[in-house]
């Protein structure tokens, strides 16, 4: 059986590999659940298998990192033989929770942080030292917690909300808001010193006039414009203005 | 010359691949893409430097659910191959402009991507409601093979653009400097929107604030 979990694991990475609109990443789900259901009663010719992937292509939606989770846990309600529409509501009761938690210690934790580490060793040790320290430091927690959470889907079955709410994952989440706040926040600092270290006093003043402006613009005059449309206004309006002097 | 385009339209399509389909490793960070595609193509330090202003733009991002964002890390392999070279901050504030351009390509390329991958589970309804385990996996395969197609011709087109800009510089040394100047304050305030956005109002915020102090102290005591 731990062929089984590894060549789960594995198909996890894959799991937005054909991301749509109408299924999200069900097809992904089904992908990834397939190596745990060839045991279930009759192989893969029964017709537990059968009817098993039948439910696994439906719709689903989870966090990439924690959608190992439902494929572990899914997977063990079908070994363990709920009738299908427990199983379906078991997958539909798991979207909501996987994708909140995911998104709260992953891009709003975890990455900040990881980034903020790697913009800061970037500018003050080496470029290498930079994108190693940020990779090492993300990768460690998100491989973990990929392999945790197969694990603890497979483990747990329809239980697995026991896991969601147990304390390592909570603690987890209640510390990594402050760590990723403070470490964008220590690095922009950092940055701006690297970026501008060879400027003069008056053209470093100029940049941070820039950036005061694009605060207020960003956060406050158009919140809902987007980075990307910012910076291709900044661009264009520099490059105008840059073309004409 | 041949070697480093074939190189850089590798390290492009893997860089494509990780965003979405594969991994999520986050090697499509730019600060990481930018880097090692500076280093490919000789100039580590420019790389690191685009790659850096890309991130703080990418700080705001949030790749929630079905949510479109900007390929920020093909974004910076054109920004890397466009900066490569140029002394100092000639090469930054344009290759950032390149780069922003094609991030935009890159999130037009996953609409597209995704409105294939839709097409194509629907147009296999029946084998995939059957659970047929063949049709899931080559459905797999086919939105991997999209994806990695989206992110070589993203990639090409940037390279392209890049190889453009080189020959053609659109502004003088002078225009490149302010470029550089105005791309760089644009890109530290949309930094700290993306992280006071990430902190929210409450205790988190505080701690963002103090972040951000600890910076300075730090920039003034080094």
């Amino acid at each position: 059986m731990n062929l089984r979990i590894a060549s789960a694991l594995w198909r996890t990475l894959l799991f937005q590999a054909s991301w749509n609109y109408d299924r999200l990443v069900g097809v992904g789900m089904a992908h990834a659940s397939e190596p745990l259901l060839r045991d279930l009663p009759g192989g893969r010719t029964g017709e537990p298998y059968r009817e098993a992937m039948c439910r696994a292509t439906e719709f689903f939606n989870a966090h990439p990192y924690l959608g190992g989770m439902a494929v572990g846990a899914v997977a063990r309600a079908e070994h363990d033989g709920l009738p299908g529409e427990q199983v379906r509501r078991l997958r539909h009761a798991l979207i909501g929770p996987l994708g909140s938690v995911g998104d709260r210690l992953f891009w709003a934790g975890v990455l900040p942080a990881a980034v903020g580490l790697g913009l800061v060793v970037t500018a003050t040790v080496s470029p290498l030292a930079g994108i190693v320290s940020f990779l090492v430091a993300y990768n460690a927690v998100h491989l973990a917690i990929r392999v945790w959470g197969l694990r603890a889907g497979w483990r747990s079955g329809p239980a697995i909300a026991q896991e969601l709410t147990a304390g390592s994952i909570q603690q987890g989440l209640r510390v990594v808001g402050p760590i990723a706040a403070i470490a964008v926040g220590f690095a922009l600092p950092v940055v701006a010193e690297w970026l501008a270290e060879e400027f003069q006093m008056r053209t470093r003043l100029s940049i941070g006039l820039v950036a005061a402006l694009a605060i207020v613009f960003s956060r406050w005059i158009v919140p809902t414009f987007g980075t990307l449309r910012f910076g291709l206004a900044a661009a264009g309006f520099a490059l105008v203005v840059g073309w004409l002097s | 010359m041949i070697e480093t385009l074939a190189w850089l339209l590798l390290w492009g399509t893997v860089v494509g691949l990780d965003l979405v389909s594969v991994g999520q490793v986050m090697i499509a960070r730019p600060l990481v893409a930018g880097t090692v595609a500076g280093a490919i193509a000789g100039d580590p330090v420019g790389g690191a430097t685009v790659g850096a202003v890309l991130e703080l733009f990418a700080l705001d991002v949030l790749p929630v659910g079905a949510a479109r964002y900007p390929d920020y890390g093909l974004g910076a392999v054109a920004a890397a191959a466009t900066a490569a070279g140029a002394p100092g901050a000639l090469g930054t504030g344009i290759g950032v402009c390149v780069g922003l351009a094609v991030a935009y390509l890159g999130e037009l390329g996953i609409r597209a991507v995704r409105g294939l991958n839709t097409a194509d589970v629907r147009y296999r309804r029946e084998a995939l409601d059957a659970g047929d385990a063949a049709v899931v996996r080559a459905t797999q395969m086919r939105g991997l093979l999209r994806d990695a197609l989206r992110s070589a011709v993203v990639t090409v087109l940037g390279l392209a653009i890049a190889a453009l800009v080189y020959r053609w510089p659109p502004v003088t040394v002078q225009g490149a400097v302010l470029v550089t100047i105005v791309l760089i304050g644009a890109a530290l305030g949309a930094g700290a929107t993306g992280g006071m956005r990430l902190s929210g109002r409450g205790l988190h915020l505080r701690w963002f604030v103090l972040g951000v102090a600890a910076g300075v102290v730090w920039v003034i005591v080094t």
